[in-house]
C-alpha cells in the first residue's frame, strides 16, 4: 500500500488526542510566529492562500484565498470568523476525527486567517452531537491562550483574536454558511439569499468569512511550507493539498484516511479500505456526502478531486464515501437519504418543505409495493422543480434520486412491477 | 428607469422595482403568497415564477426576488413557469384542508383562487394529510393551523413590521409551526391585521366568525372613527347588522393595517350581540314614539323655551363623535336661531390646545403617516402613540427599522413596540426638554438665524442652559442635529396649552437650519380637527355651560352625539345642573347616561349608516361611505324572523344632520347630501373649507390645510419660558389618559372591545410611592373633592416623578375631581390592601 505524507493527521494517535507540545514538536505555531509574530502583512497571507489552490472543504470548493479576498480593506469592524464544524452531511466524519487527532492545527488556522482579514473574534460552531470535540476545543482553546497564540495581543503583537465554542442547536440547514450566522446571532437559522455576502454583511452586518474546520487547518501548513509545495501533494496536477477521505460502507476497513487530493476511487477503495466486504460486490457509492449523486462501477477509477468528478458530473462534496454493494437495495438507500433531507429542511420555502416529504412518500410506496409507474415521471420533475428552491438543500438532496432513476431505472421498475422491494425477498424477508 | 418587456408589452418602473411590482403596473398579477408590500419580499412561497428569457437572467425564477433590469424580457404564461406554479399549488394542496365549505375565509381566500387559477382539481398525492394542534389566540384571532400554507406572511407582520414578539415560527420542514410559545392572548393590539393579510384561513375574524359569506355582504370604503387618524377601512354588513371591519388600504394614512380597536370596536352600531345595546326608538319622557312625533314633540319644546326665556337659553352641544355635516348643521342652527354654542369641549385647556394645533398646522409642515415612516428622527412629545392614536406607533416603528432615532418626552411609562429614548417629564417640562433637544441641534446653525427665529432660539438656550439633562440627551441632540427628516409628533392630551404652538415653533425653527422637518399632532378624536375651527375664537367649552345652567342662564340642552357624564370630571355638580335642565335633547346611537335622562330622544345613524364626512388630525378630509342602511340586525334570536312588518326595526335613525334639520323644523330639501355640506360649509364660514366645495373629496380624500399658517417671524413662542413652575409643591398632577382599550365611549358601547381591555391600574413614580407609602400592586384610595378613587398601582422609574397616571377606564368611577386639572397631595394617597 502506497504511503503519502500526512499533513493534517501527522500528530493522529490511535487512543488519544496530540497536546500542544506535540503539535509544536512537529511544527506547531511556527506559522503564527512567522507571520504574525513576524509582522508580515495580512495580505500577503491572503496572496500565499490564494495561490496555493486550497479550496474549501466543506463541499463547494470555493477557493480560500478568494473568498478572503472578498473582505474589503476599506470594510468595518469588527470583522469575525465562524470556523464551521456542524459536519452535518450524511456519512461525513471527518472534522470530528481531524479534532479529536490534532485541535490545534485548527486553532492556528484560525488565527492565521483571522490575521489575513483582521478579524478579532472567531465563533467554533459544532454540532451537539459532537461535544466530546466541543470540551476538547474549549480546553485546548484555554492551552492556546495561556501560551499567549490566543487572546489580546497575540505573541505580544497588536493583534487579537480570541474564539468561543458555540454549540449548534443541531439541525443540517444549521450548516449552510448564511444559516449559521442567523443561528450564532440567536436567530431562525434560515439561510439567506446573498447579496450582501457575508464577507460584506454577516454577523451582525459586519464582514464575516465562514470556513470549514479541515479548510482551516491547512492555513498553518500551507504558510510555512509555501503553496507550491501545498501543490505538490495533490495526486493531480491541477489539485492542491491533501485531503481527508471519510468511507463508510460495505468495505472491510471504513474510516478516515488522509491521502492526496486527486487519489483514485479504485485506489481508496482497494488498498486504503481493505476492499469490499467479503462476498460484496461495488455496485456504487455516493462520493461526497449524500447531496451528491450516485457514482457507479464505470466510474470506479476516477480521481477523487473537485474537477475531475464534475467531469464525470458529479461532485467531490465533503469527500464521503458511502459505498454500497450489489446486495443493497438502493431505493431503500435513497429512501432513508430523503427521509433525513426532508425531516432537515428549514420548512421557508414550499418546493423543499413539501417537495422532500412528496419524494418520501413516492419512494416509501414504491420500496413497500405501492409503487405505480407515474411516479417515475412525477420523481424526475419533482427532481428538477426543487431546483427552484431557495436554497440548495432540496437541489442536493434531489442528486442521489435522479440518479438513482439515471442509473438504477430498471432496478426501481423492478419495485414497481414485483410490488415490493427484490432484495427483501432474496433476502427472505 | 429600467425598461422591461413582460408578456410583450413594455414598461418602465423606478430604479429597485421587482419585476412582480413591474407586471402588476401593466395590470398583470402575478400569483403570489408570500410578497406583501409592506412587508417586502422574501422569496418564500415561490408562487410568483416566471420565464426569464432575455436579459441578465434565465429560466424559471421568482418575480418577487429580482429587481427590474433594462432589457429583460419576461414571460409569466411560459409553460415551464406555469408548470412550475402549479406544481407549487399541488405541493401547498397537499397537506390544505378541502373545508372550504366550513371555513370562514371561503370566498376571499388567496388560495382558493390561485388554486382554481392553476387547475389544481385532484390530489395526487397518497399520504396523510399533516395535523396540527391550534391554539387559543386571545378574543379575537380564530387559529386554524392545518390550513396554513407557511408563507411566513403572519410572523412577518406581527414580529418584523408591527414589533411584537408573542406570535412567530416554531420548529421545522413540514412541521413548521406558527403560533404562540403556549397558548394565550395575542399581546400585540394590532394582531387583527393577521385576518387581512393570512392568504388562507390559519387566522380567521372570532368576532365574525361563521355569521355570513363574503359574497353576502354589504361592503363599502369607511373610515375609522375611534381615533383622530381616520384610519381608511372597509365596512362589511349582513342581514341589518355589522359583521366585520376590515383595513382598507391608504399610502398616506395607515397604509395597509389598522389596531384591534377600530377593527373589532364596531358592535355599537348593532347595540352589542343582543341588540338591546342601542337605542333604535325616538322617546318621548321615557315612551317610544314615531319619528314625526318626536320632531314636532321636541321643536315644540324648544319654541316654548326660547319664548319664555329667550333662544339664548338653548345650548348646543356636541362633540368630536359627529361628522362633519352634522358639525357644520349644529354651527348653521346656532347661527339661525341665535342657540348658544355649538359647544364642543369639555375641557377648556383641550378646546385651546386642539385650536392651536389646528392653527398651527399648514400644508408645509404637517406630516403625513407616510412622512413619519420615511422620518430619520421622530421627536414625540406628551404623547402615548399606541393608546391614543395606535397605527401612529406603528408609522413610527417603520421609521425606526429604517434606522431613525425615537424620543420620546413623556410623564408616562410609555410601551411601544421599538427601542426608543425615554425622557420621564412632567407635563410642565415637556417643553424645557423639547427646548434642550431642539435647541442643542441647530446649535451649529443657530448665528445665521434671522432676528425672530433668533430670539426664539435663545429662549430655547435659555430655558435648558443652566439645567441638568439627563444621560444620553447629548446624543440625541446629535442625531436630530443630523437628521435631514425629522418629525415631531405632539400630543393635545396631557400636555400644557402652549405645548402644540411651542411644537409648532420647534419644527419651523428645524426647517430654518435647512431641514425638511414635520410636524404631526394627536387630537382627541375623530372629527376633532374641524370642532376646534366650528367652536369659533371665543370657543364656548361645557364648564362654561354648567355655570350657565345653575346661575339659570340656559335652561334647555340639545346633545348631539355627545354625553358629559363620559367625560366632565365632576359628576355630582352635573347631575344638579342636568336636574336643573327644563329640556333636555339627545341625539345619539349610543345609550348614553345623557340619552336615559333626556325628555326626548331621537336615535342618529353611526357611520355605516350614513355617507360622512370626517377630517382627520392633519387636516385630511375623507369620506365614509353607507354600508348599509341599518336596524336591528336580524341575526341572534329566531331565524328567519317571524315577525313580519311593514317596516325595518330599528330603522328610525337617521343622520344627526338631518335630525337637527327636522327639529328645527328646516327640513333641507333635497337628497344630495353634498349640497347640504356645502350649504352648511358656506355657513360655518370658514376659509379652511373652501377647498371641499367642488366635492372631490368624496372620491379621493384631500387635505384642506392652508399652504402656510403662520407668516415668517411670527413666533407664536417668542418670550414665556414655559418651563416656569413646572413642579409644584401642591403635590401630584393627576393625569387622566386614554388607553387603546376601555377608555373610549367605544369601549364601552362595544362588547366586541370588553374583551380586549385589561384591568385598570394606576402608574406612579418610584420615589412618589415611597413618599405616599404605597408599593407595586398594591390598591390605594386617592382622596378626592367628591369621594374616594381606588386602584391598583403600578410603581416605576419610567413614570415621571411628580404625576398619577390614571387611565379614563369604564370600570372606575374616576369623575370625582371639581376640575380637569387636579393636584393630589401625598398624603391624601392611602393603601387599602396589601399587594
Amino acid at each position: 500500500m502506497a504511503q503519502y505524507p500526512q499533513v493534517l493527521f501527522k500528530n493522529r494517535k490511535p487512543d488519544r488526542v496530540a497536546t500542544l507540545e506535540e503539535y509544536r514538536e512537529s511544527g506547531g505555531y511556527e506559522a503564527l510566529e512567522k507571520f504574525v509574530g513576524g509582522g508580515i502583512s495580512p495580505g500577503e497571507v491572503t496572496r500565499l492562500v490564494g495561490e496555493s489552490g486550497l479550496l474549501g472543504r466543506g463541499g463547494a470548493g470555493f477557493p480560500t484565498g478568494k473568498k478572503w479576498a472578498a473582505v474589503q480593506e476599506s470594510g468595518a469592524f469588527p470583522r469575525y470568523l465562524a470556523a464551521n464544524a456542524d459536519e452535518m452531511e450524511p456519512g461525513t466524519f471527518k472534522d470530528r476525527v481531524l479534532l479529536h487527532a490534532d485541535p490545534h492545527c485548527v486553532i492556528e488556522g484560525m488565527a492565521l486567517s483571522a490575521y489575513a482579514f483582521s478579524a478579532s473574534k472567531g465563533f467554533f460552531f459544532v454540532r451537539p452531537s459532537y461535544e466530546s470535540s466541543a470540551a476538547i476545543l474549549e480546553r485546548e482553546l484555554e492551552i492556546a491562550r495561556q501560551a499567549g497564540f490566543l487572546g489580546n495581543n497575540i505573541l505580544g503583537t497588536d493583534f487579537s483574536f480570541d474564539v468561543v465554542v458555540h454549540r449548534s442547536g443541531g439541525r443540517y440547514i444549521c450548516g449552510e454558511g448564511s444559516a449559521l450566522l442567523n443561528a450564532i446571532m440567536g436567530k431562525r437559522p434560515n439561510p439567506i439569499k446573498p447579496p450582501p455576502y457575508p464577507t460584506d454583511k454577516g454577523l451582525w452586518d459586519k464582514p464575516t468569512v465562514v470556513n470549514n474546520v479541515e479548510t482551516l487547518a491547512n492555513i498553518p501548513r500551507i504558510l510555512i511550507n509555501g503553496p507550491e509545495w501545498f501543490k505538490g501533494l495533490a495526486a493531480t496536477p491541477h489539485g492542491s493539498g491533501t485531503k481527508l477521505y471519510c468511507i463508510s460502507g460495505k468495505v472491510n476497513l471504513p474510516g478516515t484516511v488522509e491521502l492526496p487530493i486527486g487519489t483514485r476511487l479504485s485506489e481508496i477503495i482497494d488498498e486504503h479500505c481493505g476492499g469490499m466486504l467479503p462476498g460484496s460486490e461495488f455496485k456504487a457509492c455516493l462520493p461526497g456526502g449524500a447531496s451528491t449523486r450516485f457514482l457507479t462501477k464505470e466510474h470506479y477509477d476516477v480521481p477523487m478531486d473537485f474537477e475531475d468528478l464534475k467531469a464525470v458530473g458529479n461532485r467531490l462534496g465533503t469527500a464521503a464515501i458511502m459505498v454500497f454493494d450489489h446486495k443493497t437495495c438502493l431505493v431503500g438507500a435513497t429512501l432513508n437519504l430523503m427521509e433525513f433531507f426532508a425531516r432537515e429542511s428549514c420548512g421557508w420555502c414550499t418546493p423543499c418543505r413539501e417537495g422532500l416529504p412528496y419524494m418520501v412518500d413516492l419512494l416509501w410506496r414504491i420500496e413497500n409495493g405501492q409503487g405505480e409507474e407515474e411516479f417515475i415521471p412525477n420523481l424526475r420533475r419533482l427532481c428538477k422543480e426543487v431546483w427552484n428552491s431557495y436554497c440548495a438543500l432540496a437541489p442536493g438532496a434531489a442528486e442521489p434520486v435522479i440518479s438513482l432513476l439515471d442509473f438504477f431505472e430498471d432496478e426501481v421498475r423492478e419495485h414497481i412491477s414485483q410490488k415490493g422491494c427484490p432484495f427483501h425477498a432474496k433476502a427472505g424477508h | 428607469m429600467p425598461r422591461l418587456v413582460i408578456d410583450d408589452l413594455e414598461v418602465e418602473v423606478p430604479k429597485g422595482s421587482k419585476v412582480i411590482d413591474a407586471a402588476e403596473r401593466l395590470g398583470i398579477v402575478i400569483p403570489r403568497f408570500c410578497y406583501h408590500e409592506a412587508m417586502g419580499a422574501v422569496g418564500a412561497c415561490r408562487m410568483c415564477a416566471v420565464k426569464f428569457v432575455e436579459g441578465p437572467f434565465k429560466g424559471v425564477q421568482m418575480s418577487c426576488m429580482i429587481d427590474a433590469r433594462d432589457g429583460m424580457v419576461v414571460s409569466t404564461t411560459d409553460e415551464e413557469a406555469v408548470q412550475f406554479r402549479k406544481r407549487v399549488i399541488e405541493l401547498l394542496m397537499k397537506n390544505h384542508p378541502l373545508d372550504c365549505p366550513v371555513c370562514d375565509e371561503g370566498g376571499q381566500c388567496l388560495l382558493q383562487d390561485e388554486t382554481w387559477s392553476s387547475g389544481h382539481a385532484i390530489r395526487r398525492f397518497k399520504g396523510k394529510k399533516r395535523t396540527y394542534r391550534d391554539q387559543y389566540l386571545g378574543p379575537y384571532i380564530q387559529h386554524e393551523m392545518n390550513r396554513c400554507i407557511h408563507c411566513y406572511r403572519c410572523s412577518r407582520f406581527y414580529q418584523e413590521f408591527a414589533g411584537y414578539r408573542d406570535l412567530g415560527p416554531m420548529q421545522i420542514a413540514d412541521n413548521l409551526y406558527f403560533g404562540r410559545f403556549s397558548d394565550g392572548k395575542l399581546e400585540s393590539p394590532f394582531s387583527g391585521n393577521l385576518v387581512d393579510i393570512c392568504p388562507t384561513g390559519v387566522y380567521t375574524d372570532k368576532t365574525a366568525r361563521f355569521k355570513v359569506r363574503r359574497w353576502d355582504l354589504r361592503r363599502a370604503p369607511s373610515v375609522c372613527n375611534h381615533c383622530s387618524l381616520g384610519c381608511n377601512t372597509v365596512g362589511n354588513a349582513h342581514y341589518r347588522g355589522v359583521v366585520r371591519v376590515e383595513a382598507r388600504y391608504n399610502a398616506d394614512v395607515n397604509g395597509y393595517f389598522i389596531c384591534d380597536a377600530g377593527r373589532f370596536g364596531f358592535s355599537y352600531a348593532n347595540g352589542g350581540a343582543d341588540h338591546k345595546g342601542r337605542p333604535w326608538r325616538p322617546m318621548v319622557e321615557g315612551s317610544a314614539v314615531s319619528a314625526q312625533k318626536a320632531f314636532a314633540e321636541a321643536a315644540e319644546a324648544l319654541e316654548r323655551v326660547s319664548r319664555k326665556y329667550g333662544p339664548g337659553s338653548i345650548a348646543a352641544v356636541g362633540s368630536h363623535r359627529n361628522s362633519l355635516e352634522t358639525q357644520c348643521m349644529l354651527n348653521r342652527m346656532c347661527r339661525a336661531k341665535d342657540w348658544g354654542g355649538p359647544v364642543f369641549y369639555f375641557d377648556p385647556a383641550q378646546l385651546r390646545k386642539t385650536r392651536s394645533a389646528v392653527e398651527s398646522l399648514d400644508g408645509e409642515i404637517a406630516a403625513s403617516m407616510r412622512e413619519i415612516e420615511n422620518a430619520d428622527f421622530v421627536l414625540v412629545a406628551g404623547a402615548d402613540p399606541v393608546n391614543e392614536a395606535g397605527m401612529a406607533a406603528l408609522a413610527i416603528r417603520q421609521a425606526g427599522r429604517k434606522k431613525a432615532s425615537v424620543v420620546v418626552i413623556d410623564p408616562r411609562p410609555v410601551d411601544l413596540p421599538f427601542d426608543f429614548e425615554h425622557i420621564a417629564a412632567v407635563p410642565g417640562e415637556i417643553e424645557l426638554y423639547m427646548a434642550a433637544v431642539v435647541g442643542k441641534a441647530v446649535e451649529r446653525d443657530a448665528k445665521n438665524l434671522e432676528k425672530n427665529a433668533a430670539g426664539f432660539y435663545r429662549n430655547l438656550a435659555a430655558g435648558w442652559g443652566n439645567r441638568e439633562l439627563p444621560a444620553g440627551v447629548s446624543t440625541i441632540c446629535d442625531h436630530l442635529g443630523s437628521s435631514k427628516k425629522p418629525v415631531i409628533v405632539c400630543g393635545t392630551g396631557i400636555t400644557r396649552e402652549t405645548t402644540p404652538a411651542f411644537a409648532a415653533d420647534c419644527v419651523r425653527l428645524l426647517r430654518l437650519t435647512g431641514k425638511d422637518a414635520r410636524l404631526f399632532y394627536f387630537m382627541p378624536g375623530a372629527g376633532s380637527f374641524s370642532t376646534a375651527i366650528l367652536s369659533g375664537d371665543d370657543g364656548l367649552d361645557f364648564a362654561q355651560l354648567v355655570g350657565d345652567i345653575e346661575n339659570g342662564a340656559v335652561r334647555a340642552l340639545v346633545l348631539v352625539e355627545s354625553d358629559p357624564f363620559h367625560y366632565y370630571p365632576d359628576r355630582v355638580r352635573l347631575d344638579a345642573a342636568i336636574s336643573k335642565l327644563d329640556l333636555l335633547i339627545a341625539i345619539d346611537y349610543f345609550p348614553t347616561e345623557a340619552v336615559n335622562r333626556a325628555h326626548i330622544f331621537y336615535p342618529s345613524s353611526t357611520i355605516f349608516e350614513t355617507d360622512s364626512t370626517y377630517v382627520n388630525q392633519e387636516g385630511r378630509v375623507q369620506f365614509a361611505r353607507r354600508v348599509h342602511y341599518g336596524g336591528v340586525p336580524i341575526w341572534g334570536g329566531e331565524h328567519p324572523p317571524r315577525d313580519y312588518r311593514n317596516f325595518a326595526p330599528g330603522s328610525d335613525h337617521l343622520p344627526a344632520w338631518r335630525v337637527l334639520s327636522e327639529i328645527a323644523g328646516e327640513p333641507v330639501a333635497g337628497s344630495e347630501q353634498g349640497d347640504i355640506l356645502m350649504d352648511c360649509v358656506s355657513a360655518a364660514g370658514h376659509s379652511t373649507f373652501e377647498g371641499l366645495k367642488d366635492g372631490n373629496y368624496r372620491d379621493a380624500a384631500m387635505r384642506i390645510l392652508p399652504g402656510k399658517a403662520a407668516p415668517e417671524g411670527q413666533w407664536t413662542f417668542g418670550s414665556v419660558g414655559p418651563w416656569i413652575g413646572s413642579k409644584s409643591s401642591e403635590g401630584l398632577e393627576l393625569l387622566m389618559v386614554e388607553w387603546m382599550f376601555g377608555t373610549s365611549e367605544f369601549s364601552l358601547y362595544s362588547d366586541t372591545l370588553h374583551a380586549g381591555a385589561s384591568e385598570p391600574y394606576m402608574s406612579m413614580n418610584t420615589k412618589d410611592a415611597e413618599r405616599a407609602g404605597v408599593s407595586d400592586g398594591d390598591i390605594v384610595a386617592i382622596e378626592l373633592d367628591n369621594g374616594t378613587l381606588e386602584i391598583a398601582v403600578s410603581v416605576s422609574n419610567r413614570t415621571a416623578e411628580g404625576v398619577l397616571v390614571i387611565p379614563r377606564h369604564q370600570s372606575i368611577g374616576w369623575r370625582k375631581m371639581k376640575d380637569f386639572s387636579v393636584w393630589v397631595p401625598a398624603e391624601k394617597i392611602g393603601k387599602t390592601a396589601p399587594a
